[in-house]
């Protein structure tokens, strides 16, 4: 089992494009929790407010994503 | 916690610095030491959850080196023990492999772990702020007091 985490930890784990671009979810996640936390003087209201800015930086993020590849379909 | 009123008898010229050290060294533990429990928890949680989700993806040997990713290990750092824990850890399974016989970026991981790490550390500076601020009520004029920091009156 030890051995397991150590490798876990040592050897970089092999990631698809697809992947790669579903681990912005957590990171945002991360974000929206983190930066809720030092705005917000009730954290009861944090669930909903995390969870709708969660939403925001996905949807722009992918939206960037997206428009930056059709920029380069376009030119390529 | 007993911690809430020993700090708030604590004059503002050694809260606000022991304030920040603690919460760069642990994130959150600034929070926690001014006695924002819940708060502090929540910062410690998903901070170091997701700085270890970052070395768990990209191997703890090439995120965190501060010799060929200098900008990257700035932000790093801000994450305190963490970044330093997994920077000894990277040095020790390092061994004496070179750079060029290292595994890391033949498949992006590296890159998804150095913004995980990144960001964290950079989330962990927001955090520092904002444990420093709440440590020093005077720099809150025109702000209400939050609840934790009105339960440490004493009176």
């Amino acid at each position: 089992m030890s051995d397991v985490l150590a490798q876990l930890f040592v050897t970089p784990v092999s990631l698809s494009g697809v992947e790669k671009s579903l681990l912005i979810l957590p990171l945002c996640l991360s974000i929206s929790i983190v930066y809720k936390a030092t705005r917000l003087e009730r954290l009861r209201d944090m669930p909903a407010a995390v969870a709708g800015l969660w939403v925001t930086i996905v949807i722009g993020m992918y939206a960037v994503g997206v428009g930056l590849w059709v920029v380069y379909r376009v030119l390529a | 916690m007993n911690t809430m009123t020993n700090t708030s008898s604590m004059p503002p010229s050694v809260r606000v610095p022991l304030t920040g050290l603690l919460g760069w060294l642990i994130p959150g533990m600034g929070h926690l030491f001014i006695g924002d429990r819940k708060r502090g928890i929540i910062i410690l949680v998903t901070l170091t959850l997701t700085f270890w989700t970052g070395i768990a993806v990209g191997g703890v040997r090439s995120t965190v080196d501060p010799q060929q990713k200098k900008l990257w290990f700035m932000a790093q750092i801000c994450g305190g023990t963490h970044a330093l824990a997994a920077y000894g850890m990277g040095v020790y399974s390092r061994g004496d492999l070179r750079k060029d016989q290292l595994a890391h970026s033949q498949w992006g991981s590296t890159e998804v772990a150095l913004v995980y790490t990144g960001v964290v550390g950079l989330l962990n500076l927001l955090a520092i702020m904002d444990a420093l601020v709440r440590a020093d009520p005077a720099s809150r004029r025109g702000h209400p007091a939050p609840a934790t920091v009105s339960r440490m009156d004493p009176t």
